[in-house]
């Protein structure tokens, strides 16, 4: 082996070792090492809001197929109260669990940590769940709905 | 320098294994600064494969033939672009390439998750570190890159079809594609040890299997063109082992990119996503198998060596690896609802999932006859493209159907009225179009009716939604940037139909015809007259060439080219066929002259006339449009993952 590829060598297993060493030279003592997991109360959150989300999604694409002409009306009326049902039984658990609401994060405040992101109200009512709705008739097909945004109660 | 790049995959091979073992000993004692050390160590990984890869670059491209690797694949006269594409023209600098994409997408997949998915990737870096620390393991042991000689004067060249522009393209791009799929997998498989089986790792991953499924499908496209221009047989798919190596990743990963969606709104699918997702990554090892090991006869694998079993190992073990984790969590696996109706878009994703698992099952079964006979019989046995043709008819035309109805079926479930309204527009354009193509002759091949008729049935419900969406919205720009997965989805269906009527024009409805011409003599092959003008030996540094020059009249005049090449060094010949395109037909007149005697003048000649065989390559241009439109980082959705999130990480 030449001089220099030992010395790069060397060289580039220390650097290596330094940099898997950091997180130890960064915080030598630390009173709490555990890694951030998520607890059980704050798993079990994250799967209501996984309901919660996929609830409203399904009678988003109700909405929207209903519109496009995909489902009859006879088929989306005897749909659209389960669904809306769903829906609100989902926000409703949701909003039985305290203080651990969905929080909106921008780009500045994503972080490291997450604990720094300020609570938020509920964005919207849950529906009357009571309230059977008959679809209005709608002409326009479109805009189908957007996946990328947050989903939205349906208003009465 | 060799010494160097030595090390650097010693030093990569001891990160990998550190964060295997101490990243998984991390995970599963929760510790946190353990677990970000083994992190490092996949990060610093990279870095050291980095300096492995640039030795090897850079020794390639001064010709530096103390490297026995390097003087295997390169001479001096290669061309610099082509002495850089023998990085991956051997099995010791693919491994490479393999172990640097590797450590670079998982870096890069663990950085950008390591925030939100703390607890997951705490369990995605030991994944990784594994199939990191198999793939240095298997470059410094066993077929390394960096062995060394007395440096002869030359070198041996490439072999002269891999002195492709494609050459250049389609190794990366397959690499990239196979490696990828590790990434979903190592998400997957951090999911179930982490026991947190909910959405996270999909919407993790989802960009990631989407640019591994695009890199593998359009890698595939390149090598079928160079097979088609280079390789000189006049097709471009010849059902061969290792080109079903890298379908059949592919095919499960589109399985899992449709079923994905129905475990994103239903909550269902959960065990059959992480059976897709090790599916989808063990065909991947399990084709790199296929090429190394020299267990199948291809032109395309690698000469034969002891990394085979290697490989079989590692599938053997991964494979144990995935079924175990999955057992171990099926109840936490369980879906939340059930399939309401058998006419519901969950259930055309799910009767199109099981024909693309079936289809890349029955193409494994055909890959592996050869061995089991071998095994089991003592003489290897292989399966021809008739048996493939049949199950690519069987499973690929109702899969195309599927494809139109899809789009327009509603969730949950629908009626059969409404059914029946919503497919009357795109049934009435298939069936006319359907009886047009009787009209016009199409009815001499059935399955070439019938993919055409389900193609127009395809583009008519993807061009009914467009112009619906556009209509509404005013813009098509503002339609697809407002779901572009799904309108993306919709490209990418088209470019598939493009390629359906590309095969089924070229191989349905294409003509061969062979002859034996002395220099005058004239053939006709549809439509086409072709005379013998001479033999011709254009001027070429490297090689001897000899061509037969042909007079073309007909749809097209003008003058064809054919013959072949015998390369200096290394010694070997190459076909050089001759292709005309005709764009406005998208049609190509292919002639392959063959056994050239100069003396005589007289040739043997194939020519071949292949109806709408360009849509295949304008396909694969639609293909990767389509991807990169439904992998386009979408701020918005980052927003919601990051909100969604939020009451896990507070």
């Amino acid at each position: 082996m030449s001089l220099v590829a030992l010395v790069l060598g060397v060289a580039l297993a220390a650097g290596a070792v330094l940099l898997v060493a950091l997180p130890f030279l960064r915080e030598p003592e630390v009173a709490d090492d555990r890694l951030d997991a998520p607890t059980a109360a704050e798993e079990e959150r994250l799967g209501l809001i996984e309901e919660r989300d996929r609830a409203l999604g399904a009678l988003k694409e109700l909405e929207f197929d209903h519109r496009a002409g995909k489902i009859t009306d006879d088929d989306y009326r005897r749909d659209i109260g389960p669904l809306r049902r769903a829906a609100a039984g989902a926000l409703r658990r949701l909003d039985d669990t305290p203080d651990l609401h969905p929080q909106p994060v921008t780009e500045t405040n994503r972080g490291e940590t997450m604990s720094e992101i300020q609570p938020v109200p509920e964005p919207t009512p849950p529906p009357d769940e009571g309230t059977l709705p008959i679809p209005d008739p709608v002409t326009e097909p479109y805009p189908p709905p957007d996946e990328a945004d947050l989903p939205t109660i349906p208003q009465e | 320098m060799a010494d160097l790049g030595r090390a650097a995959l010693v030093v990569s091979l001891g990160l990998s294994l550190y964060a295997l073992a101490v990243g998984g000993y991390a995970a599963a004692t929760n510790r946190r600064r353990l677990a970000f050390s083994a992190r490092n160590a996949l990060f610093c990984a990279f870095g050291s494969t980095l300096i492995a890869a640039a030795v090897l670059a850079v020794a390639l491209v001064r010709h530096d033939f103390s490297f026995q690797y390097v003087a295997a694949h390169t001479n001096r006269t290669l061309p610099t672009q082509y002495a850089l594409s023998a990085f991956w023209g051997g099995q010791e600098g693919s491994l490479l390439l393999w172990l640097l994409i590797l450590t670079g997408y998982g870096a890069l997949a663990v950085a950008l998750n390591r925030t939100l998915l703390r607890d997951l990737v705490a369990w995605v870096v030991p994944v990784l570190g594994g199939i990191a620390t198999f793939f240095a393991f298997v470059l410094v042991a066993v077929a390394s890159p960096f062995d060394t000689q007395t440096a002869p004067v030359d070198g041996a060249g490439l072999t002269p079809s891999l002195q492709n522009p494609y050459m250049v393209a389609h190794p990366p791009m397959l690499y990239l594609g196979y490696v990828g799929l590790s990434i979903p997998f190592a998400f997957a498989a951090g999911a179930l040890l982490s026991g947190r089986t909910d959405e996270r790792w999909i919407v993790a991953t989802r960009r990631w299997t989407l640019a591994a499924w695009m890199f593998l499908g359009f890698g595939q496209l390149l090598g079928s063109h160079w097979a088609y221009v280079e390789v000189g047989w006049g097709g471009y798919y010849a059902w061969d082992p290792v080109e079903n190596a890298a379908l059949m990743p592919w095919l499960a990963a589109t399985a899992f990119l449709h079923s994905v969606m129905i475990q994103e709104r239903k909550g269902m699918l959960k065990v059959w996503n992480m059976v897709l997702v090790a599916l989808a990554f063990e065909l991947s090892v399990f084709g790199t198998f296929l090429t190394r090991s020299g267990v199948v006869n291809s032109i395309h694998s690698f000469a034969k060596s002891p990394i085979g079993s290697w490989f079989l190992a590692f599938v053997v073990i991964s494979s144990l690896f995935s079924v175990a984790l999955i057992l171990w969590r099926l109840p936490l696996l369980k879906a939340r609802t059930k399939l309401e109706s058998a006419l519901s878009r969950e259930a055309v994703f799910l009767y199109n999932n099981l024909l693309l698992v079936a289809l890349s099952l029955t193409i494994l079964w055909g890959v592996i006859f050869p061995i089991v006979t071998q095994l089991f019989k003592g003489e290897s046995r292989t399966i021809g493209r008739p048996y493939y043709d049949f199950f690519l008819r069987s499973f690929g035309l109702p899969l195309l159907l599927l494809m139109g109805i899809g789009p327009l079926i509603a969730w949950r479930r629908t009626s059969v009225r409404a059914l029946a309204r919503v497919l009357a527009l795109p049934a009435a354009a298939a069936l006319a179009s359907g009886v047009l193509l009787v009209v016009a002759g199409a009815g001499s091949s059935r399955p070439g009716l019938i993919a055409y008729t389900f193609s127009s049935f395809v583009l008519a419900t993807i061009i009914v939604e467009l112009v619906r969406g556009t209509r509404a919205t005013g813009s098509l720009f503002a339609l697809v940037s407002r779901n572009r997965r799904r309108y993306g989805g919709y490209v990418v269906h088209a470019a598939v139909v493009l390629l359906a009527i590309g095969i089924a024009g070229s191989s349905a409805y294409g003509s061969s015809t062979e002859r034996r011409l002395t220099t005058g003599e004239s053939m006709k092959v549809n439509g086409y007259t072709l005379t013998l003008r001479g033999i011709v030996h254009p001027p070429n540094q490297n090689a001897t060439e000899t061509r037969a020059v042909f007079d073309v009249h007909g749809r097209w005049n003008g003058t064809i080219m054919s013959g072949d090449n015998q390369y200096r060094n290394p010694p070997e010949p190459s076909r050089e066929v001759g292709i005309k395109t005709d764009w406005l037909r998208a049609e190509d007149l292919y002639v392959i002259a063959d056994d050239i005697n100069t003396k005589t003048g007289v040739i043997y000649v194939k020519v071949l006339v292949k109806p709408l065989v360009n849509l295949i390559w304008i396909a694969g241009i639609v293909f990767l449009f389509g991807s990169l439109v439904a992998l386009w980082p979408d701020a918005r959705e980052q927003r919601r993952l990051v909100t969604r999130l939020a009451p896990a990480r507070a």
